[in-house]
């Protein structure tokens, strides 16, 4: 295909997508050769190893040719496609990792000093050129105070919309944001129900219809009639085989067991009906306490080389409902208060469902939470993270006749109490039972004396 | 209450201490019979007499010299630099011997020095300058700059009641065009930020001609709340008042009329990058005269002193940041 002279001609490349990924796969292009594109409109999918991700176009203009073909493996850095653009103001975006961090640089604030006597000019030319940067994709970069006040209430930035130039985010927004959330918030109304939280909060009733799986699939799986009766075959999607194909390496790698207790969540409960949260904060608060007493828990275990972590990186097990599970984690937990964890928790389930989570967000977990407890059960066994070393399954809270003893008189009487079983499996490779049912009974310790 | 022009209120304020205090006299250049090059002692010397309204030869560094002696033997002396570009030339006077007297000798050295400065008026590189960073980088001066007539004149009775030698900045441009109600008889004014206009969305800091253009700036800013603190006193700064005004819009304008480099303006700068970082919603951003003399022509003159435009076009970017 060729271009007109005033046509200039933008690589779109495989993208860095975080410090340890190398390659990717192209798994989906939106776009064929001769069809229209908008800068940073979506142009592919691509699968890596850790995350599925869309590809944003670095121009507008038109396909000029597609490089790479559906399935096919290539490094970060290899050109993809073409987009033929007429516009030469876009002819600095040669490569579009590279677009958004000059995007970024430029738009930090300060200007270099003058020393030449026309520094009011030179001034002026230098706020111009700044308004003129293309909006910044990528990480966006906060003021001080915007940092101060979420790290105090607990807020993830990503959920908010900026109103400053290139949609900074301004202190103002985060405090309308942090009131229409004390107001009940009508951003909060807008979430889609997550499943991750507990059966006993209800969950929001949207009338929204639900967003179509994101996750990328090859193809519409064709409908059969056979002997059977009807039935739907196709390839598993590349989430399901990823998940498969750890889950089993997980089973015939460790040696897992199950260890349970039961906890009584009617200080949670109380505490609860103040916050507004769900139990799951309060449990990777108490998770996080009872690791930092327990290190030997909050580890991996990779051949005979055995880890043990200061810092709690803490990963939340969400499902993306038929799409697959992913494990985002929450780095450095232990710095956060119950409000911190509750926010972050929400953020990174949202960035999950939106297929927005990059591969760092899913990196260097120590310890895993899972929840299917919202969906009923009361029991389960799951498997192990690897090479994390444990992992603690959180299960439905169910009102149970309990016996309680006055520690005073010690007469018995029978009370309704929400219980809770936490089971737990950990590798028994790294450590022996006495250890995990020290872990869980301090855990519920920790929770039963929540205030 | 009086009205009183920024100019007439200086001389009250001069005339209040002078009638309460016998120890407190005037020296300078041409202030006697001739009343002063901008008429600020005009009939002092019928009201006072030549032994407290001294004319002195052209020579700046005798009358801060002679102030100083005249200060340790008890005296209040107020000394008037017919412009403030002169006071180089008594530089040393003030720099080294009066500002370094109580740390070298225990010696309070109470001398007021006056010193009309800035620009605006084609006065050229000679008579259009704002020297008050030179003090304020020397321990053991205060600086002050009003902008209104009111603290004009209560800051100036402060400053004479003052035991330090104090720099007295006095906007020549102010002079008569800036009037006000002055309280009657003696009060003074604290060494302290005035708030000139309180607001939520960004804070303008400023002091002395510029506290003027700054208002006017933000006058009326797409309908934005801008707050303006006058910092009145350079030395001692109010950096309480600075902190407290950051709190609360986290974006601050920092306007200079002097040259931009060490300005005061740099030093409110740096405190609010060191003490107020956590509150910042944006750059610091500063309007200052670009690092080159005052130039004769009128256009030029324009072009290199911060303008009411300048200052509007800096906040409007600050607030849409």
């Amino acid at each position: 295909m060729s271009s007109s002279p005033t046509e200039l001609l933008v690589d779109l490349t495989m993208p860095q997508m975080g410090v340890s990924v190398v390659e990717g796969t192209v798994a989906e292009w939106k776009k064929q050769p001769g069809d229209r594109v908008e800068r940073d409109e979506i142009i592919c999918s691509i699968s890596t190893d850790k995350i599925d991700t869309d590809v944003e176009s670095p121009a507008s203009g038109r396909v000029a040719e597609l490089l790479v073909e559906v399935g096919a493996t290539v490094e970060v850095g290899v050109v993809l496609a073409r987009i033929a653009t007429d516009d030469a103001t876009q002819n600095g975006s040669a490569s579009s990792a590279g677009t958004s961090e000059a995007a970024v640089a430029l738009d930090a604030p300060g200007d270099a000093g003058e020393l030449q006597g026309d520094t009011a000019v030179e001034h002026d030319e230098t706020a111009t050129e700044r308004t003129s940067v293309p909006p910044a994709r990528g990480p966006r970069r906060y003021s001080p105070v915007v940092m101060r006040i979420a790290g105090e209430h607990g807020v993830d930035l990503d959920q908010i919309e900026g109103s400053g130039r290139d949609g900074r985010v301004r202190k103002p927004d985060v405090v309308a944001f942090l009131e229409r959330e004390r107001q009940g918030g009508s951003q909060a109304a807008e979430e889609p129900p997550m499943h991750i939280e507990s059966p006993y909060k209800p969950e929001p009733i949207t009338p929204k219809p639900p967003k179509p799986a994101s996750a990328p699939v090859a193809a519409p799986a064709p409908v059969v009639a056979g002997p059977l009766g009807p039935t739907t075959s196709g390839p598993l999607s590349r989430m399901r085989q990823a998940i498969g194909g750890r889950m089993l390496e997980s089973l015939q790698t460790t040696a897992t067991c199950t260890t349970i207790v039961e906890c009584d969540m009617s200080a949670v409960e109380a505490a609860r009906a103040s916050s507004g949260f769900t139990y799951l904060p309060y449990v990777a608060r108490a998770t996080v306490e009872a690791l930092r007493e327990f290190p030997p828990l909050n580890a991996t275990l990779e051949g005979e080389t055995f880890t043990q972590y200061e810092s709690v990186h803490l990963g939340i097990a969400v499902s993306l409902g038929q799409g697959g599970l992913i494990v985002p984690v929450i780095h450095h937990a232990q710095d956060l208060s119950v409000e911190g964890l509750a926010g972050r928790i929400k953020g990174l389930a949202r960035k999950a469902r939106d297929n927005g989570l990059t591969p760092d967000d899913v990196r260097g977990g120590t310890f895993t939470i899972t929840n299917p407890g919202a969906f009923g059960a009361v029991l389960a066994t799951p498997v192990i993270n690897q090479p994390q070393v444990a992992i603690l399954d959180c299960e439905a809270v169910v009102k149970r006749p309990v016996v309680l003893t006055d520690e005073r008189t010690g007469a018995d009487s029978i009370a309704i109490r929400p219980m809770t079983y936490f089971c737990m499996s950990w590798d028994h490779r790294a450590l022996d039972g006495a250890l995990a049912a020290q872990f869980l009974t301090a855990l519920r310790g920790r929770l039963e004396a929540t205030t | 209450m009086p009205t009183m022009t920024y100019l007439q209120a200086i001389s009250d304020a001069m005339r209040e201490e002078m009638r309460a205090d016998e120890r407190v006299f005037v020296m300078g250049e041409d202030i006697g019979a001739f009343g002063g090059a901008f008429k600020v002692t005009d009939g002092f010397l019928d009201e006072f007499g030549a032994s407290r309204v001294m004319d002195t030869p052209l020579a700046e560094s005798g009358i801060v010299g002679t102030a100083v002696g005249a200060a340790v033997e008890g005296m209040r002396p107020i000394c008037e630099m017919q412009f403030s570009d002169f006071i180089s030339c008594g530089f040393d006077q003030l720099v080294n011997v009066a500002a370094k007297m109580y740390y070298r000798q225990g010696l309070s050295v109470n001398i007021t020095v006056r010193l009309p400065s800035g620009g605006g008026f084609s006065g050229g590189p000679y008579h259009s300058q704002n020297p008050e960073a030179w003090f304020m980088h020397s321990p053991g001066l205060k600086v002050v700059a009003p902008s209104t007539a009111q603290d004009a004149k209560g800051l100036l009775i402060k400053a004479i009641r003052d035991p330090n030698p104090v720099v007295f900045m006095e906007h020549k441009h102010l002079y008569r065009r800036v009037k006000g109600d002055v309280t009657a008889g003696s009060y003074e004014t604290p060494f302290t930020a005035r708030l000139a206009r309180e607001g939520e969305d960004l804070t303008v800091i400023a002091y002395g001609a510029m506290v003027h253009a700054a208002m006017e700036a933000t006058e009326d800013l797409g309908g934005a709340s801008v707050e303006v603190l006058d910092l009145r006193s350079l030395v001692p700064l109010d950096e309480e008042a600075i902190l407290a005004s950051v709190r609360k819009t986290s974006k601050v304008v920092i306007v200079d009329e002097a040259n931009m480099t060490c300005a005061a303006g740099a030093q409110v700068a740096a405190l609010i990058a060191e003490r107020g970082w956590e509150d910042l919603d944006g750059p610091v951003v500063r309007v200052a005269t670009p690092d080159v003399p005052i130039p004769f022509s009128p256009t030029l003159e324009q072009a290199v002193l911060p303008q009411v435009d300048d200052i509007k076009e800096a906040c409007r970017e600050l607030l849409a940041y």
